[in-house]
């Protein structure tokens, strides 16, 4: 929102210097984006006027002048403007000053006196376009009475940007922070509010606060009717005819120019005018080009097409209100009008039109056809509908002052239903607490009324009228906000809550979380965090249906486009490029979440269920140092959980057919060097080595390994004390050769199970010593165990032990056909 | 003979073949699937893109069976998965320790929660995928309501219940109706509601240094009796002075979040130069930083979780987490964070 402090000053005084008023702004209304000081642009234009003027002896379209700059002496410029001419009124750029539509160039261009076919010439006369006031080109500005504001005179060598207005500032506010505040997309409005946070009284100008009446005229025929009543609460229009359409005043062009809008004609530049200056959009037809003398509102049917003022056709819904004639559609309503009834040069006749339109249906338009106006921006931020009256009124004379005309119909008011000025109330006490503050009634009641609430009665709880103009006074809660912004929120104490001394609980799933980042740090591995979205490809490459993945419908890229159903795929995506930046050897993990479509979250069944996994991937490169990278994955998993309760079942046995989610989950592995972690019966996650496709696909170095696991299946490692013995234990190794085919763990807990038999009160220790494969016999494999014995009553003896290893020997040899070595 | 049935008999042909190959891949050398594509041209033009698309799926199966055949030759022998560790391998060792780092971001989530529960709030996470019951509805963004604009939202394919698409949350205050729901005893007991939530957020932004679509966000929630918008920049105050060990000045200026009324953009006096250094990365000279939006929670907020406004009143507040850590380090480029460098995360221990 520009903010032009000279349009302000017309409303309130304004006493601050730029920068504390700014400051001020800041603090207590909204966000200064930007602060623009005009009259640098402006510096070195002069209002002069042309006392000789000749044709250029060297060159046919120049001409070479003598201008009066008020200084006493005559100057020389050349101008090559058809309509230079003696006598004519000029704004002269003086050398030295910088041609002001190059003012924000990288490279401004900077006038000096200056040859021109072998005259010198003294700085320029200026077009529009040179004054940044516009494109045209064609000649120079010429100056009249005219273009001045009432109580403005033209004075030889006086500053053009002092005599127009120019000597402005422009203050940009964010359009953020106004969302809730129509009034403040007018510059009457934020004039308002300037009072008031410097608690000044403001008074609204008597055109915008007291209800006009209106004449009844007559000449053109026109009929007015607001089919649309439930998206449109006010229409109103009128029939003005014998207006001459020409260019604005030049007051008024640089007027629009300043607050960042574009002069067009004198009745477009008028509509516009006065929107920027109320907050409220207003249209202009030209009469003559309306079917049927008529102008309503209906809702349009689907297939309807519509051409507007940017050239470009809409096709319509039924969702989008439009602005008919008696025949079709001639605009979008609060959004842009129709191609079909503009006002150009040769209008004589027009309807104005003050509207008032739905904010949430003239969102819901704009957005399915992107079209983002200035008409828009206001509307949909809920205008008030008792503000139309004064709009028009204003409106009609101001196309009088510019373009004359008279008002042709009766004023058109097709009010849907009633309208009233919000009312809320409060006490001291509701507000003061909600504040910090000890405000008096009088102290609070002042800041409102400043900017115009009336309040009754003047004290206790009482009822807060808000102007007409602002609807976003709703709830007792928007008097505080008043309240505390006017009077100054960094005024507010500042104190800490009271808080009981009970403990705040911890989160498990943090804690948790947290358990998992330090142990795998501890085992030297890197935490990293990925993106919740994949690309299709991605999830193909290493195996899964993305019909099991949501989808983004607006995503930036395909690169983001499913929310992932493991996290094994963003993982393995990084390990080329590190490798490649010359790390061997790593291990990367996150924790994160995923989701499969379909499953819903148990407790709250109307959202997505989101599982928490920990992946973790490894490689030591192309080389297999001290045997396969399985491995060294399940001694990572070792850290993060015990196995006892969890069982490894080869992947290879998992029958993927009937469980979707396991298939996904396992799509990547390798199933003869994998496995799935199985507990209670269901799987909770996978580990191993990625299947030949997925290491092609990822190019992945050979030895990499990994595992993704439900955090929920970790069961977390708490300390559990065991007595120390007094006396000492004793160890002894056992090797047992088995058929290849077997697997480890049912040697190992046929082991335990026997030691435990013959262990007669000591507790029995088993740990792996090696798995040892002659080259020669691949049939067979030899694993050697350590078994250490401990009791807590007595010394243990070699009879003790032998016992223990024979229980073994006869076990392994009757279950697994295992032989002792 | 029509050109499919032709394409058909070749490669019945070629498939039985295949099968007694020692070379796979010379089933791509076959001279009957050279002749089938060198055919295509001589095709009607009418036929020859329906006739060229079958001989081209044809070699692509036949490419897909040679590669698949080619990986599983290459595949590694079977391993003992129960075992634990490799037939005449070594126990595996993990990587040496120093190597190991945990992420920059999620140890100043661990920074910060840490301080806020010192301060007394609990610690809840927040979700990935959630509707907009609780992303806008539950918070005072009616539907329709232009603030939503103002949240570039990724919004799923998928529709919950009521027909609407799910959302990726653009804030964690999604989690802002539960939070209330779930400690609302805590006020019947005369305690207060106290929560933030760090978690992952999501905006529809395009990539550069400093913008990123994926970033952390911690929401901080306050409810009790008396709570008044003084409390909420002391409350912040306090936090930050914490975070960086030092007396630090704070400031608020008026904003506007539906979900808050009143609403601030808060600011902190610059804790790196104080405002003194004009050639400062993170204030520009200016000394002051603006790091979060927060308010007085909005009544129809509180209404939404069956807590009554009169009695009632509380804060909430929302700090970018990427940020902090940015200004923290001098991080200049945001997209480090999801990058995944080893060059990057190591120097974070």
């Amino acid at each position: 929102m520009k903010v032009s402090l000279n349009t302000i000053k017309q409303f309130t005084q304004v006493n601050l210097p730029v920068d504390e008023l700014v400051k001020k702004i800041n603090q207590q209304l909204g966000g200064v984006e930007d602060v623009i000081d005009l009259r640098k642009r402006y510096e070195g234009a002069v209002i002069a006027q042309v006392v000789k003027c000749e044709k250029h002896p060297n060159a046919d379209k120049l001409s070479v002048c003598e201008i009066d700059d008020g200084s006493g002496q005559l100057t020389q410029v050349v101008c090559g403007a058809p309509n230079v001419r003696e006598g004519l009124t000029v704004v002269w750029l003086k050398p030295g000053a910088t041609v002001p539509a190059t003012f924000n160039d990288p490279e401004p261009f900077v006038l000096e006196p200056k040859e021109l076919r072998g005259v010198v010439s003294n700085g320029m006369l200026a077009s529009a376009k040179e004054l940044a006031l516009g494109d045209d080109h064609s000649g120079i500005v010429e100056l009249t009475d005219t273009d001045l504001l009432p109580g403005k005179t033209l004075s030889i060598g006086f500053s053009f940007a002092e005599t127009f207005g120019l000597d402005d500032t422009i203050i940009d506010i964010e359009n953020k922070m106004f969302t809730h505040r129509p009034d403040l997309f007018g510059q009457l409005g934020v004039a308002r509010e300037i009072a008031g946070i410097g608690h000044t009284a403001f008074t609204s100008p008597d055109w915008y606060k007291n209800l006009p009446d209106f004449a009844i005229g007559e000449g053109l025929e026109l009929h007015v009717e607001n089919k649309a009543s439930d998206v449109v609460p006010r229409f109103m229009a009128v029939a003005i005819k014998d207006v001459e359409v020409k260019p604005s005043p030049l007051w008024l062009q640089c007027a629009l120019v300043a607050m960042g809008s574009k002069p067009i004609n004198n009745i477009v530049d008028v509509t516009n005018y006065i929107m920027l200056l109320t907050a409220q959009p207003t249209h202009a037809y030209d009469y003559d080009k309306l079917r049927g003398h008529f102008l309503g509102t209906r809702m349009a049917q689907a297939g309807e097409e519509l051409p507007l003022l940017n050239g470009k056709t809409y096709k319509l819904d039924e969702s989008d209100i439009i602005i008919v004639d008696g025949e079709g559609p001639v605009g979008l309503a609060g959004i842009m009008g129709g191609g079909n009834s503009e006002v150009s040069s040769d209008t004589k006749n027009i309807v104005l039109e003050v509207a008032n339109f739905d904010m949430y249906a003239v969102r819901k338009s704009s957005m399915r056809h992107g079209l983002f106006t200035d008409a828009l921006t206001r509307f949909n931020k809920g205008q008030s509908p008792l503000q139309n009256p004064n709009v028009i009124n204003l409106l009609m004379m101001s196309i009088h002052d510019v373009a004359g005309g008279a008002q042709a119909s009766k004023m058109f008011d097709e009010t849907a239903s009633q309208h009233a000025a919000q009312q809320v109330t409060a006490s001291d006490e509701f507000i003061n607490a909600r504040l910090g503050l000890a405000l008096q009634s009088q102290e609070i009641n002042s800041l409102l009324q400043n900017v115009e609430f009336t309040i009754s009665p003047a004290d206790g709880e009482r009822t807060f009228t808000a102007p007409f103009w602002r609807t976003d006074i709703v709830d007792p809660e928007d008097i505080v906000e008043e309240v505390g912004r006017l009077y100054g929120f960094d005024k507010l104490p500042r104190e800490l809550p009271k808080r009981s001394t009970k403990p705040a609980p911890k989160n498990a799933s943090q804690v948790r979380k947290q358990r998992i980042r330090e142990t795998l740090a501890k085992a030297g591995a890197n935490e990293v965090l990925t993106y919740s979205f994949v690309h299709e490809n991605t999830m193909k490459k290493v195996g899964q249906d993305v019909e099991h993945a949501f989808k983004l419908s607006n995503a930036l890229s395909p690169d983001l486009q499913y929310y992932r159903t493991s996290l094994m795929s963003s993982l393995l995506d990084k390990v080329p490029m590190n490798f490649r930046a010359g790390h061997d050897a790593f291990a990367l993990y996150e924790i994160g979440k995923t989701h499969f479509k379909g499953e819903m979250d148990e407790a709250e069944p109307d959202v997505p269920n989101e599982d928490t996994h920990v992946a973790l991937v490894l490689t030591s490169g192309n080389k297999n140092a001290t045997g396969s990278a399985y491995y060294q994955a399940r001694k990572y998993l070792e850290q993060l959980t015990s196995l006892d309760d969890i069982h490894l079942q080869p992947l290879s046995e998992f029958d993927v057919s009937t469980d979707e989610w396991g298939a996904q989950l396992t799509s990547a592995y390798a199933p003869q060097r994998s496995a799935v972690l199985v507990k209670d019966g269901q799987i909770w996650g996978v580990i191993g080595e990625f299947s030949e496709a997925v290491k092609a696909a990822f190019k992945l170095p050979q030895a990499t390994a990994g595992f993704e696991v439900h955090i929920n299946v970790l069961n977390a490692r708490s300390n559990t004390y065991k007595p120390l013995s007094r006396f000492p234990s004793i160890w002894q190794d056992i090797s047992l050769k088995i058929a290849q085919n077997v697997a480890y763990k049912d040697l190992f807990e046929t082991t335990k199970k026997a030691a435990l038999a013959a262990a007669d009160g000591a507790e029995v220790d088993i740990a792996p010593v090696s798995i040892y494969q002659a080259e020669n016999d691949t049939e067979s494999k030899t694993i050697s165990f350590r078994i250490t014995l401990t009791h807590h009553e007595r010394t243990l003896t070699e009879a003790h032990a032998a016992a223990v290893m024979d229980s073994i020997a006869v076990s392994a040899n009757n279950e697994l056909s295992a032989g002792v070595v | 003979m029509s050109s499919s049935d032709d394409i058909a008999r070749v490669r019945e042909t070629l498939l039985s073949r295949y099968e007694g190959l020692e070379t796979k891949a010379d089933i791509l050398k076959s001279p009957e699937l050279k002749e089938l594509l060198a055919g295509i041209r001589n095709v009607e033009p009418s036929q020859r893109s329906a006739y060229g698309q079958a001989v081209n799926a044809l070699q692509q199966e036949l490419k897909e069976k040679v590669l698949s055949n080619m990986h599983e030759k290459s595949a590694l022998p079977p391993i003992d998965v129960t075992a634990p560790f490799d037939i005449n391998g070594e126990m595996p060792s993990l990587l040496p320790s120093e190597n190991g780092t945990t992420h920059p971001l999620t140890q100043e989530i661990a920074t910060l929660s840490d301080i806020f529960y010192r301060m007394g709030y609990v610690v809840e996470e927040s979700r990935e995928i959630d509707d907009q019951y609780h992303m806008f509805e539950a918070l005072n963004f009616p539907k329709g309501h232009p603030a939503r604009d103002d949240y570039d939202t990724f919004m799923t394919v998928e529709k919950d219940a009521d027909g609407e698409p799910f959302v990726a949350p653009a804030h964690t205050s999604t989690m802002q109706n539960r939070i209330l729901k779930k400690y609302r005893e805590n006020l019947e007991k005369g305690e207060a509601i106290a929560a933030i939530v760090p978690d992952r957020v999501f905006r529809n932004e395009d990539l550069d240094a400093r913008h990123e679509h994926t970033f952390y966000q911690v929401e901080g929630v306050y409810v009790a009796k008396g709570v008044h918008a003084g409390m909420l920049i002391a409350t912040l105050q306090q936090f930050l002075q914490e975070y960086y060990g030092k007396e630090l000045d704070v400031r608020v200026n008026p904003f506007y979040f539906p979900f808050t009324e009143p609403s601030f953009e808060f600011a902190l006096s610059c804790p790196f130069c104080g405002g003194k250094d004009d050639s400062c990365k993170v204030c520009s000279g200016e000394g002051w930083v603006e790091l979060l939006g927060c308010g007085m929670i909005h009544p129809n907020v509180l209404k939404a979780a069956d807590i009554d406004p009169n009695e009632y009143t509380g804060f909430a507040f929302g700090c970018g987490i990427d940020r902090l850590v940015m200004m923290k380090y001098q991080i200049e480029d945001v997209r480090h964070f999801e990058s995944a460098k080893l060059d990057f995360l190591r120097q974070f221990e």
